[in-house]
């Protein structure tokens, strides 16, 4: 029953009818439609819905709206007044606390709750404060430096200006690129950046420089858009009924009582969806939209629902009654390969999905030539990617046929791809919305149940249709790392060279493909591009079991194996009484190398890497000299910059009217594209590439990208990633790709702006054309013109900036040079795109999983204490070197790495999704799976050495996921090194800590004796 | 998910809190916090029709003295509990459990009386409270019985409350000289985490530092918040030492009823009770001689 209600609201009363179960959260989003205040887990977990009632933070979805009539109520929405933001969502732009930005809202009012109470407080003040918000991207740092800086913003001083950031988002209303305010920022929390010249000599004016985030206004203000925030007319609410079991047949669903509920507008169930089957890999589409005659994992989609409201809907799926056969199920890969195990697809004997066999060299006779091999088992754990912006989908279809989709998703255009496929409509009419994406990590990289059921509810009931996972759907979707049991094989020359490596693992898939063929690919393809391994054999088998299907989560496949490498190293070390750091340096991969697997390495600063977490960590002090209960330990990784290849085969075309292409070593279509259009003022310029911003930063790095090749400040350029009706493809956000090939897209267009407005410039300056330079919004000539043109009245308008080697005393605004282009022309604009390098990779089956136009390397030194009596870690410290070629944003990759840490070393220590006997998961929420606090979080100390990478634009490469990789490793040799014992399997709990301390009679530090683990198989 | 369709019955007296809830039993339960029992009722755990709202009854608020004793009203959120000048000088061990309890968004809202009558095993003020020989209040219609802590629990999710009765106050009695307690909690990790296991102890000691009266209480490894009578018996009469503590520990392991779940085995659990019943002892016994001059 509804009654009114008046809620007074950031200081206007509103009055709305409300039922008396409606939560303060779901009035204020749904029903005020004030979505700066975010639901992230509806039960208290995750702090997004943090709101201020009388000034105390509380969580809006535990709070009954009825109860709250005459409190003060205040959302994200009431800080910024007259359009100037308040001082602690200045500080957040500014201070680098800000990536997917679902957080934001929720920690700005914690923060805000406790500056009024606390206007100085202390760093574990602020930690206490703030432990009720999650942050998945940012590792906490930027928040922790924005609430402990936040005082800085408050005077009228150096950041008035800034203040414009809350009526436009363009970064340079925020602060110049060149600004003293972000340089002094950037070098007081991080080491000064050296930039490597690029070949021509020159400098950069937005590139390299930490220019707050581009979406961050906007962010911080709730005024971004996520698909969940998004409402459209008419539109009404979907939900899918997943499967109670996880192995079964379903002989009859019957939905007539859900039909029948008052409300419900549409009920569809496998029979209702088409044939055709999709997933990521084309050799392996193995899942219908709904389940049609077995289902393989608790929580598989069964039937969806469409109703007025989202409770309708949820109380409409728990009508629907379904009978199921059920059948024996396997959850374990090395159960579900015996005989007789259960069987999930006719098509995968033996439950074999992929089997990955490779053999480089020889390496029984290198093992056979080692001084000493040593074999290990290992295993890891399944981690899910929990973004905290749910999954969401909103389906619409406009009256000439094209299917509008807003997707929270980090792929567009293969989102674009599946539904087309699924569909049976060309790609041309679907447009694909990616609205604000609150991370993804490799969880949003796929289409979702929700694109395609919202689609079909909508073309069904020819109304939008909003579908959103609730935080236990997002579990049973799953697609989060897969757990691999590891057995690997390594052996050393007497110096500790590395001479032979063996692995052989087993990749728990889950119940479909999804992305797994590449995962296991990637788990031996990656393995090798770190050190120097000259001969290698992988034996790789991805079995499906009866849980939800794993799919590709940052690092995509290789986490687990680099941990499990690392360790082994490191026991190698000391077993041979080689300082691990050591070790890594004498097998280091070298710049321009081609790797024993055929991955063609470039630049490469790996050696520095270690050189300066060495130094920097005070490692030769530390290493075998801590008291018992403390650690320090190191790990090394880095990952590919984008794939090589496309995820499918032939050019972007409906897949039904193609057949299996044969393979082309050569990219056949452009990966990333890119068009820059100038507005006719010349003033402005709009970058278009269909990039995926997922948090990551990739719209602020592409943007700063753009105006260095234009010549223009940040500030003129805005971009439009989000809509693939305006946005040229680009294959998305996964691969860590965006950067390199993304971005010599953006700088290819901008280029070609540039060439079309030399011969303006020439002839306006009276040089030849290839003598202009477009730089700082004007264009110089580089020699000196006649003086013809110098009498004509070029005289310098105000004083030259800059150090290009040019007559400074004349230019032409860039602007004057583009609308001369227009007037003769029309429109102003240049198109760009990026293509990898033809031929990457070898010849074998499998190797173009790896490839990749450059490769980035890190090394992580972690330092930790453990409770001996509980087992209880706390990591105390990270310190890491990155080789990401030339940072675009030196923050941003900061960022990037500070957000890898605690997203890794949780993944390291606390990290698992359970299942019970019966394949439920046992924890699908975020107070059962466990991430890191802001409590829980280490002191970061992130730097970068100087790297250029000649196939990247401006010398960049990737850190977003490379970031992970050295995590694992370090943490399980800190806690190795912390309590004298080896634990090989992840997560390593307090538990585990506490059964091998137990387990281990006569304790000493890890690096005081040699080989304290079994395995080892010294050879003379 | 969202709640399910409830009818809210707003309270401003006792009165009428008692006479809606014994109205609708068993499909009621009265709502102050609302920090659990909104995610039962959303998680389809606990599935009433009636919610009796406890909120505007003001007079159940506050905290104050008397006679040296501590009364806490119900609603008193665990914020204001532990914001508490009276508890921060005089009733201080009852912090250890207000500031590692969830994160302050939680804490601004859920209610002493919620945190006790809801009887989650691992809820953290039950088990200091019981340490400090707390009492709760329960009015009714009929009247109002004082029960004692150790007596209000009956298994998980259930207490000697009946239908018509409120939880209205907890009193915790002035603490005599050489009486110090502690709350020493595991759990996975440092930010709104949810006790593993927990461990409350309450000593008075003697000027020759030995024993005279001991309590220790489990939390979370027990259905209900276990008071350790075998530590009792190990620990009085003894020297408050390490030995004395190590064979209290042993006592709670074996007192110890954990079960095995996604926090950890009961095994494990068993083995952080003996870490944490030293730990709340050893700081006990130093609080206890810090009282004792």
């Amino acid at each position: 029953m509804m009654t009114p209600c008046t809620l007074a609201i950031n200081g206007h009363k509103h009055c709305v009818a409300v039922e008396a179960g409606d939560t303060l959260l779901d009035v204020i989003r749904d029903k005020l439609h004030l979505t700066g205040t975010k639901k992230g887990c509806n039960v208290g977990d995750c702090g997004a819905c943090t709101v201020l009632i009388d000034g105390q933070p509380m969580n809006s979805c535990l709070l009954l709206a009825v109860e709250f009539e005459g409190k003060a109520i205040t959302t994200v929405e009431g800080f910024a007044k007259s359009g100037k933001l308040a001082p602690i969502q200045k500080a957040f732009v500014h201070e680098g606390a800000i990536q997917c930005g679902y957080c934001t809202p929720g920690m700005i009012m914690s923060a805000t709750a406790l500056l009024n109470e606390n206007p100085d407080p202390s760093a574990d003040e602020i930690k206490e404060a703030l432990a009720g918000n999650l942050c998945r991207c940012t590792g906490y740092a930027g928040i922790l430096r924005a609430v402990q800086r936040c005082n800085n913003y408050r005077s009228d001083g150096t950041c008035a200006e800034k203040d414009r950031a809350a009526i436009g988002n363009c970064p340079d209303e925020v602060g110049s690129p060149r600004g003293a305010t972000d340089d002094e920022t950037a070098s007081k929390c991080k080491e000064p950046r050296r930039l490597k010249p690029a070949a021509q000599g020159s400098k950069y004016d937005s590139v390299g420089v930490s220019i707050p985030r581009v979406d961050a206004a906007d962010k911080v203000t709730g005024r971004a858009l996520y698909t969940g925030d998004v409402s459209l007319p008419n539109m009404i609410h979907g939900k899918i009924l997943g499967s109670s079991v996880a192995h079964g047949r379903i002989k009859q669903i019957d939905t007539s009582k859900a039909k029948a509920l008052e409300g419900v507008i549409a009920v569809i169930t496998g029979a209702d969806v088409p044939d055709t089957m999709y997933g990521v890999s084309p050799a392996r589409y193995d899942e219908h939209v709904l389940a049609k005659e077995k289902v393989r994992h608790v929580g598989e989609p069964v039937a969806a629902v469409a109703a007025v409201d989202e409770k309708t809907a949820e109380k409409a799926l728990s009508l629907i009654e379904v009978d199921y056969e059920e059948l024996p199920a396997v959850f374990d890969p090395v159960e579900a390969l015996a005989q007789g195990a259960p069987q999930l697809h006719d098509r995968y004997e033996r439950n074999i999905n992929t089997h990955v066999d490779q053999d480089f060299g020889d390496v029984e006779k290198a093992f056979a030539e080692s001084y000493r091999v040593r074999e290990e088992t290992f295993v890891g754990n399944h981690v899910y990617q929990s973004p905290l912006e749910p999954h969401a989908a909103i389906a619409t279809w406009d009256h000439d046929g094209t299917l509008v989709l807003y997707s929270s998703t980090q792929v567009p255009h293969y989102v674009q791809y599946m539904m087309a496929h699924v569909l049976h409509m060309p790609l041309g009419r679907i447009r694909v919305i990616r609205p604000t994406v609150g991370g993804g990590f490799g969880g949003k990289a796929a289409t979702s149940p929700l694109d395609l059921c919202s689609a079909i509810l909508s073309k069904k009931t020819g109304r939008p249709v909003k579908m959103v996972y609730s935080r236990e759907d997002m579990f049973h979707y799953g697609r989060g790392r897969h757990k691999q049991h590891m057995k690997f094989k390594l052996g050393v020359d007497r110096d500790g060279r590395i001479k032979a490596f063996d692995s052989e693992i087993y990749l728990d898939g889950g119940a479909y493909s999804s992305f797994g063929v590449a995962t296991a690919y990637y788990a031996g393809s990656v393995v090798p591009t770190l050190y120097h391994i000259p001969n290698y054999r992988y034996n790789g088998y991805r079995v499906v079991t009866n849980k939800p299907a794993c799919g590709a989560m940052r690092g995509h496949g290789v986490p687990q194996p680099r941990f499990a490498f690392e360790c082994l190293l490191t026991m190698i070390a000391d077993d041979l009484g080689i300082d691990p750091i050591e070790i890594r340096r004498r097998n280091a991969m070298t710049p321009n190398t081609i790797t024993v697997n055929e991955m063609d390495i470039g630049s490469c600063e790996f050696l520095a890497t270690l050189d300066a977490a060495c130094e920097k960590s005070g490692w030769n002090e530390k290493y075998g000299k801590l008291p018992r209960g403390k650690g320090i330990g190191v790990g090394s990784g880095g990952f590919v910059s984008g794939a090589g290849y496309c995820i499918y085969r032939g050019q972007v075309q409906l897949s039904h009217e193609k057949g299996r292409e044969p393979f082309q070593k050569r990219p056949i279509f452009p990966h990333a594209n890119a068009i820059v259009k100038i507005s006719e003022d010349g003033m402005a310029a709009v970058l278009l590439i269909g990039a995926a911003e997922i948090g990551q930063g990739s719209d602020t790095v592409l943007t700063q990208m753009c105006a260095e090749s234009l010549g223009i400040p940040a500030s003129r350029v805005r971009i439009r990633s989000e809509d693939s009706d305006i946005s040229p493809l680009d294959l998305g956000a996964y691969s860590s790709r965006i950067t390199l090939m993304g971005g010599h897209a953006v700088s290819r267009a901008a280029e070609d702006v540039v060439n079309k407005m030399r011969p303006y410039a020439a002839n306006m300056l009276g040089c030849n054309e290839a003598d202009v330079v477009a730089r700082g919004g004007r264009m110089f000539p580089t020699r000196a013109v006649d003086d013809a043109h110098r009498a004509a009245g070029f005289s310098p308008r105000g004083p030259a900036t800059g150090e290009q080697p040019v007559d400074e005393s004349l230019f032409v605004l860039w602007a004057e040079v583009a609308r001369k282009y227009f007037n003769d022309n029309g429109p102003l604009v240049g198109t760009g795109c990026y293509k990898p390098p033809e031929g990457l990779g070898g010849d074998y089956k499998g190797a173009t999983v790896g490839t990749s136009p450059a490769y980035s390397f890190g090394t992580s030194v972690c330092e930790l204490s453990v409770d001996l009596e509980t087992g209880k870690v706390k990591i105390d410290r990270f310190t890491d070197y990155h080789d990401c070629g030339t940072p675009i944003n030196p923050r941003a990759v900061h960022g990037q790495v500070e957000g890898a840490i605690v997203m890794g070393a949780g993944e390291t220590i606390m990290e698992e999704v359970q299942f019970d006997e019966k394949g439920q998961i046992l924890n699908p929420n975020l107070h059962g799976y466990l991430m890191m606090t802001i409590k829980d979080a280490p002191e970061i100390f992130s730097g970068i050495v100087d790297s250029y990478e000649p196939r990247g634009p401006f010398g960049a490469k990737e850190i977003g996921e490379g970031s992970t990789l050295p995590v694992l490793g370090a943490v399980a040799h800190a806690i190795a090194n912390a309590t004298g014992t080896w634990i090989k399997d992840l997560p390593i709990t307090p538990e585990k800590i506490l059964k091998a301390v137990r387990e281990k009679q006569k304790p000493s530090a890890i690096s005081d004796q040699p080989s304290p683990v079994s395995g080892e198989r010294p050879v003379t | 998910m969202h709640l399910p369709d409830i009818e809210l019955h707003e309270a401003t007296t006792l009165e009428e809190a008692a006479a809606a809830k014994s109205r609708y039993a068993p499909d009621a339960r009265l709502l102050a916090g609302g920090t659990d029992l909104l995610v039962d009722l959303k998680a389809g755990r606990v599935s009433v029709g009636h919610l009796v709202s406890v909120n505007r009854i003001d007079a159940l608020r506050g905290v104050s003295e008397t006679d040296g004793s501590l009364r806490i009203g119900a609603l008193t959120t665990i914020t204001q509990l532990g914001c508490s000048s009276i508890v921060r000088e005089r009733f201080s061990p009852i912090l250890d459990a207000t500031g590692k309890m969830a994160a302050p968004q939680i804490r601004n809202v859920a209610t002493v009386g919620g945190n006790i009558a809801c009887a989650v095993p691992c809820a953290d003020l039950p088990p200091i409270l019981t340490a400090m020989h707390a009492s709760v209040a329960l009015w009714s219609p009929k009247g109002e019985r004082s029960v004692p802590l150790e007596a209000f629990f009956v298994d998980a999710r259930q207490t000697v409350l009946r239908d018509d009765e409120v939880l209205t106050r907890v009193l915790v009695p002035k603490p005599p000289p050489g009486f110090g307690a502690a709350y020493a909690r595991f759990a996975l990790r440092d930010g709104n985490a949810i006790a593993v296991a927990a461990v409350a102890a309450g000593l008075t000691l003697g000027r020759d530092n030995t024993v005279r009266s001991a309590r220790i209480v489990l939390g979370a490894v027990a259905p209900i918040p276990k008071v350790v009578e075998a530590a009792r018996t190990v620990l009085v009469g003894k020297r408050a030492d390490e030995e004395a503590f190590s064979a209290a520990a042993v006592a709670a392991m074996e007192a110890a009823e954990p079960i095995s779940d996604v926090r950890g085995s009961a095994d494990f659990r068993r083995e952080v009770v003996g870490v944490m019943t030293r730990r709340a002892l050893a700081t006990a016994c130093r609080r206890a001689q810090e009282n004792a001059a």
